[in-house]
């Protein structure tokens, strides 16, 4: 039974988006890969969730701000093992435009342990697109 | 509600609006930009790209050796804004329509792009010096005659001797 499970959820992991405090370019672009049937991320088998405990695959925007880290880690616990990280937007990589601000706690590494990164500020759908096939990838080796 | 019927139908004949990447080709529109290239054989090492750049994601400095300067643009904090291309006097960096952003992890400090710029040593006393590049020669001069060329082998010093001789 086991066995069957593990076969079938490889073929479907759920996304779930965490805002760690971005400026809202990636969240759109993120949007656009799910919502717009030009993208249509949901077509690699992947569907977005609006629960942390049905989450997979988990991506990440924004620079992680000071304000936000507590609850952003908090809803990272709460996504059960195991998952996947990905990083969008230089933002939760580098900080971005915001490194070494007095404002922001990150790179995301720092606290998360990231998988896949998308650089661009933000990344264009298709790379996206790129970022969500390498979690994929990195999704069915761990299931 | 007919409209919508209409427009219903029609889409029933119409071929599908998705993109099909990342099953086949996708489109890039024009003046995308992406990573950014660089061609150290134009360079100037004039650091003004390292001076702009939103992102600070450009470095410039000497290798231990004293051999030449090396450049290292880190993709991972690049915002595209395309300020380092704008400001390039001989357009030694470029945006490409490269987007393929996506990578592992493990590569995270190695997502770079790099170059490096030799000293060559001035045609009058010897001391190293970074190369004019020939870029920079027809920005600046309309003609590049043999004596510019030349004075293209000093140094600051040396051009300057040579000038007020
Ligand atoms: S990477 Fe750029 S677009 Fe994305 S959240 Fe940061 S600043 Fe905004
Ligand atoms: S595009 Fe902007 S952020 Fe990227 S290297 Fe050039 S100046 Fe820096
Ligand atoms: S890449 Fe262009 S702006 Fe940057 S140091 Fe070289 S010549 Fe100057």
């Amino acid at each position: 039974m086991r066995k069957i499970l593990q076969k079938i959820a490889k073929k479907s992991p759920w996304l779930y988006r965490i805002n760690a405090g971005s400026c809202n370019g990636c969240d759109v672009e993120l949007a656009t890969t799910a919502c717009i049937p030009r993208y249509d991320v949901e077509r690699l088998g992947c569907k977005y969730c609006g629960s942390p405990k049905h989450a997979d695959i988990v991506l990440i925007t924004g620079p992680l701000t000071a304000r936000v880290k507590e609850k952003v880690l908090r809803l990272y616990e709460e996504i059960p093992e195991p998952k996947v990280t990905v990083a969008i937007g230089v933002c939760p990589i580098s900080g971005g435009v915001f490194r070494d601000s007095y404002a922001i706690t990150g790179p995301i590494d720092n606290f998360i342990p990231v998988d896949v990164n998308v650089p661009g500020c933000p990344p264009r759908p298709q790379a996206i697109i790129d970022g969500i096939i390498e979690a994929i990838k990195i999704w069915e080796t761990r299931l | 509600m007919s409209s919508f019927l209409k427009i219903a139908l029609r889409n029933l004949f119409k071929s599908p609006t998705t993109d099909p990447y990342p099953f086949g080709e996708t489109f890039v529109p024009e003046g995308l930009r992406g990573k950014a290239k660089y061609n150290a054989g134009a360079c100037i090492a004039c650091r003004m790209c390292e001076h702009v750049c939103a992102g600070g994601a450009i470095q410039i400095r000497e290798v231990a050796d004293k051999s030449g300067l090396e450049f290292i643009l880190w993709h991972n904090t690049c915002t595209f804004c395309g300020l380092c291309e704008y400001y390039c006097p001989t357009k030694a960096i470029r945006l490409t329509e490269d987007y393929h952003t996506a990578h592992r992890q493990e590569d995270k400090y190695r997502y770079v792009e790099k170059g490096f710029i030799k000293y060559v040593n001035c045609a009058g006393c010897g001391t190293p010096m970074v190369p004019i590049s020939p870029e920079l020669l027809q920005r600046a001069y309309e003609h590049v005659n043999k004596e510019i060329e030349m004075l293209r082998h000093l140094c600051p010093k040396c051009r300057q001797k040579r000038a007020l001789r």
